[in-house]
């Protein structure tokens, strides 16, 4: 019980660290690293779940892979999305981002 | 509590705060390069909590696939930082204020549901590293597999997207222009 | 009846003709007349031998047009068509030096129609149709020179008189066929009591105004100022006969209160228009104001109870009047005027011409035995015997008196004088046509006699009325040829020059008045007229201050509605920032808004 409590915990703090740098950072790259942070924390939670509650049933490994999966894909796009503005614009940072303003 | 709960939850802890310490480090530096890689410890650290919690597989794949992705991340900060290495000492945050209090309100609120919801049994053992391996391969193959495919299709599609946005834009000729 | 009907036909037709062609006119008017004349002769002698004839024509639904030859509407057909087909003769000579000739002739002949028409109508109708062209074609013909000064007024004067007492006629006839239930006028004049009194008198105001009786004779002085050939048919003969005719035709019907008017209205008319007559210094307005005077005469012999003796009269002066004025058209032709200060001495010029007015004009006087004698005669002795024989017996000698007294006086005029020796262009057909009336105006006596027989009635005769009006008549000749006017008329002369104006005259008493009503009530129109468009432009404006607050108040509505809209939609902007970190917090706090709902949704649960 505590373990998994534990686990929670973690996930938890890392979902949080997250959050806060996903909005906070000016920087494609930061943010997608925040991101990615919050991502492990989901996964953290996921395999605690997996491992403490239902053991036996393994679509919960399952949601684990999907997750990784779709952490590199984000990774990819977003790099493919920043080499793009980096061409065009130079830089990107994210402050400058200004060209949907409605 | 045997002595496998309490080695479990030991290291599960202390990766733990290893993976939030080394989160901490990647927003607090200013160094691209050091952000990079502590985000590759964190994210490796996650991976030993996996295989704490005995999903061998996952943590195997996770360690794996994080090393890779921060090594090319890493590439790709240096291409497109403006301060790659930190020493200029500029703050590169926006909306601080809001950001702190929106990630402690979400680490709260999921503590509080991880304390205060009541989550039944807990299960004592896991199956064997051999056994979830071949477990997770059948429950792709037979359960899972609209899943598999859909992310395969899935993947398949975000690599020609990255692909396609990452291409230098070739200058267009127009008919008429002067030869 | 067809022959009698050529009558109208003929010269009808030759008006039509003469139009259309604007060639031959004159040839063409005289055969027109001829042979209306033959009609109406070949008629005349049936209708003496017994023949009576009707026709029916379709007129107005339930009224139809009627014609009929019996013993008096033949004579007067006769009488009308002799009269015509001598003066068209006349005109020949007359107009021979004139432009328009089609114009002047196709009238003359239509008037002749339209005489025929009024003279053998059998039913009001057709009466009234054919009393109303002949005054068109008065109008027409007295107009006929319309670019001299004072033609167009005259006509127009002439018209409005006549017309405007014609609304007599229109009474009379509407009073009577709503009596009788139809339009024939032998069916109408079997009414009695009041409303053949009312008929009876509204009946003589139309006739008093044809017939240039007092106080409605102004026109026929003025009328004067057509040419001599219409002046000779239309204003001695035919048209101021036609007042004369419908007193003659309705006397059955008249009762003895409107005898009594129409009789002194004749003998009032006798005296005012005798003295007139002694005192004008034109031959043509002095026979004018003798014709009053004599229509006078036939009125007084209505009146006093034989309308044979009008009848008679009519025929008579007719021959008469139209001689005397074809003998004054010569003078025209002759001195360039008819005003007798150029005519002095122009009888001995014209000798013959001379004589043959000299002898119509005795005609006039009543020397016997000319026809005028026996006609006078006639007269006299009915208002000797007639109920008011008192009143209309002097009224009569005092006539017969002034009657020689203008003729000689105008017969002395013509004589002293100078004579110029001058030549008249036309003189054969002129002097032709005065020949052959100058004729029958002489010899007509003999035929009164059969005349009346044929009219189935007596000729009032009397030695003591016969006796009485050859002394007046002698009297006055001698009058007239020995003192001058001024002396004869003495102290009324004042009055006769003035035309006998009395209170300020039709212009004071009549046209002024009804000017000043006329310009009230144009004001008074005018101003209703002020005040519709006020209340119309009053709520036009308050239509306007509606709209214009309606559209502010809406277009404010709208406006304030669109403001509203803008500012909403100008502060939903800020949230479209674009900027990516704002975004995600957007998504963030969605995010933690959905998840709180689905745990409540779920704890609830």
């Amino acid at each position: 019980m505590i373990t998994l409590v534990v686990a929670l915990a973690v996930g938890a703090a890392l979902f949080g660290i997250g959050l806060y740098g996903a909005l906070s950072q000016t920087n494609l790259v930061m943010i997608m690293m925040g991101v990615e942070v919050m991502l492990g924390g989901a996964m953290v939670n996921l395999v605690a779940f997996w491992r403490f509650l239902h053991p036996e049933v393994f679509s919960g490994q399952m949601f684990v892979l999907v997750v990784m999966t779709v952490m590199a894909l984000e990774m990819a796009v977003g790099f493919g999305i920043g080499t793009s503005r980096f061409r065009s614009v130079g830089s990107v940072e994210m402050e400058e981002a200004r060209e949907l303003k409605g | 509590m045997t002595v496998q709960t309490v080695l479990q939850t030991f290291f599960l802890a202390f990766f733990g705060l290893a993976a939030i310490w080394f989160a901490v480090v990647v927003f607090r530096t200013s160094s691209m390069v050091r952000s990079a890689l502590a985000l590759l410890f964190s994210q490796t650290a996650i991976g030993a909590m996996f295989l704490a919690m005995q999903a061998e597989f996952l943590g195997v794949l996770q360690i794996m696939m994080m090393a890779t992705e921060m090594a090319i991340m890493a590439i790709f900060m240096v291409m497109y930082m403006m301060d790659p290495g930190g020493l200029g000492e500029m703050d590169m945050t926006h909306q601080k204020r809001l950001s702190q209090v929106a990630g402690v309100v979400g680490a709260v609120a999921a503590l509080v549901v991880a304390f205060f919801a009541g989550w039944g049994p807990v299960a004592g053992s896991a199956p064997g590293a051999f056994e979830q391996t071949r477990l997770l391969g059948l429950e792709i193959m037979e359960r899972s597999m609209l899943i598999f495919e859909t992310a395969g299709v899935t993947i398949l599609t975000a690599m020609i997207a990255a692909t396609a946005t990452a291409i230098a834009v070739r200058e267009v000729r127009k008919r008429g222009e002067g030869e | 009846m067809t022959v009698a009907a050529l009558a109208i036909l003929g010269p009808l037709a030759v008006a039509a003709a003469i139009l259309l062609l604007r060639r031959g006119a004159a040839a063409l008017a005289v055969t027109g007349s001829s042979l209306g004349l033959l009609a109406a002769g070949f008629t005349l002698a049936r209708v003496a031998g017994g023949a009576r004839y009707e026709a029916t024509l379709p007129g107005l639904p339930e009224f139809p047009l009627r014609l009929v030859a019996d013993p008096l509407t033949a004579t007067l057909s006769t009488v009308v068509a002799v009269v015509g087909a001598l003066v068209m003769l006349y005109a020949v000579g007359y107009m021979g030096e004139e432009h328009d000739k089609p114009r002047f002739y196709a009238g003359m002949s239509f008037f002749v129609a339209a005489m025929q028409a009024l003279v053998l109508a059998g039913d009001w109708v057709l009466l009234l149709g054919a009393w109303e062209l002949i005054g068109l074609s008065s109008y027409l013909l007295i107009g006929f020179w319309y670019e001299r000064e004072g033609v167009a007024s005259a006509a127009t004067r002439a018209f409005l008189y006549t017309r405007t007492a014609d609304l007599g006629l229109y009474a009379g006839i509407f009073v009577l066929v709503t009596q009788a239930g139809t339009t024939e006028i032998s069916e109408t004049l079997q009414t009695g009591g009041a409303a053949a009194l009312v008929a009876g008198l509204l009946l003589l105001v139309a006739a008093a105004s044809k017939s240039a009786q007092t106080p409605l004779s102004g026109w026929l002085q003025d009328a004067m100022a057509g040419p001599t050939p219409v002046s000779a048919l239309l204003h001695s003969a035919t048209l101021v006969a036609a007042g004369a005719i419908l007193m003659i035709r309705t006397s059955p019907l008249l009762p003895q209160g409107v005898l009594l008017v129409a009789g002194l209205l004749g003998g009032i008319t006798i005296l005012v228009s005798g003295l007139t007559a002694v005192a004008e210094s034109d031959l043509k307005r002095l026979l004018a104001a003798s014709t009053s005077s004599q229509y006078g005469f036939m009125l007084l012999a209505v009146g006093a109870g034989s309308p044979v003796a009008a009848a008679l009269h009519l025929a008579a002066h007719a021959t008469i009047k139209s001689s005397l004025f074809l003998g004054a058209g010569i003078f025209q032709h002759a001195r360039g005027s008819t005003g007798f200060d150029d005519l002095g001495g122009v009888g001995r010029d014209r000798r013959l011409v001379f004589y043959g007015f000299v002898i119509s004009g005795l005609a006039l006087a009543g020397v016997p035995p000319l026809s005028g004698f026996f006609s006078k005669d006639a007269i006299i002795a009915a208002s000797f015997d007639s109920p008011y024989a008192a009143l209309f017996g002097p009224l009569a000698l005092a006539g017969t008196l002034l009657t020689g007294a203008y003729v000689a006086r105008a017969v002395r005029l013509l004589w002293r004088g100078e004579g110029r020796s001058e030549s008249v262009s036309g003189a054969r057909w002129m002097g032709a046509a005065l020949a052959a009336l100058v004729a029958l105006a002489a010899t007509l006596g003999l035929a009164l006699g059969p005349l009346a027989s044929l009219l189935a009635s007596e000729l009032p005769e009397g030695l003591l009325g016969a006796a009485l009006g050859l002394l007046a008549g002698l009297a006055g000749l001698a009058l007239g040829w020995f003192v001058p006017a001024g002396r004869l008329l003495g102290p009324a002369r004042e009055v006769v020059g003035r035309g006998f104006r009395i209170g300020g005259g039709f212009d004071g008493l009549v046209a002024r008045p009804a000017l000043a009503l006329g310009r009230a009530a144009d004001t008074f129109d005018r101003g209703i007229h002020a005040v519709a468009i006020a209340v119309g432009q009053g709520t036009m404006d308050v239509a306007l201050a509606l709209r214009i607050t309606d559209e502010r108040g809406i277009d404010g509505l709208i406006a304030a509605l669109v403001r509203g809209t803008r500012n909403l939609g100008g502060r939903a902007r800020g949230l479209q920032s674009g900027l990516v970190h704002k975004e995600l917090v957007l998504a963030v706090v969605g995010g933690a808004a959905i998840l709180v709902f689905a745990a409540a949704a779920a704890l609830g649960a």
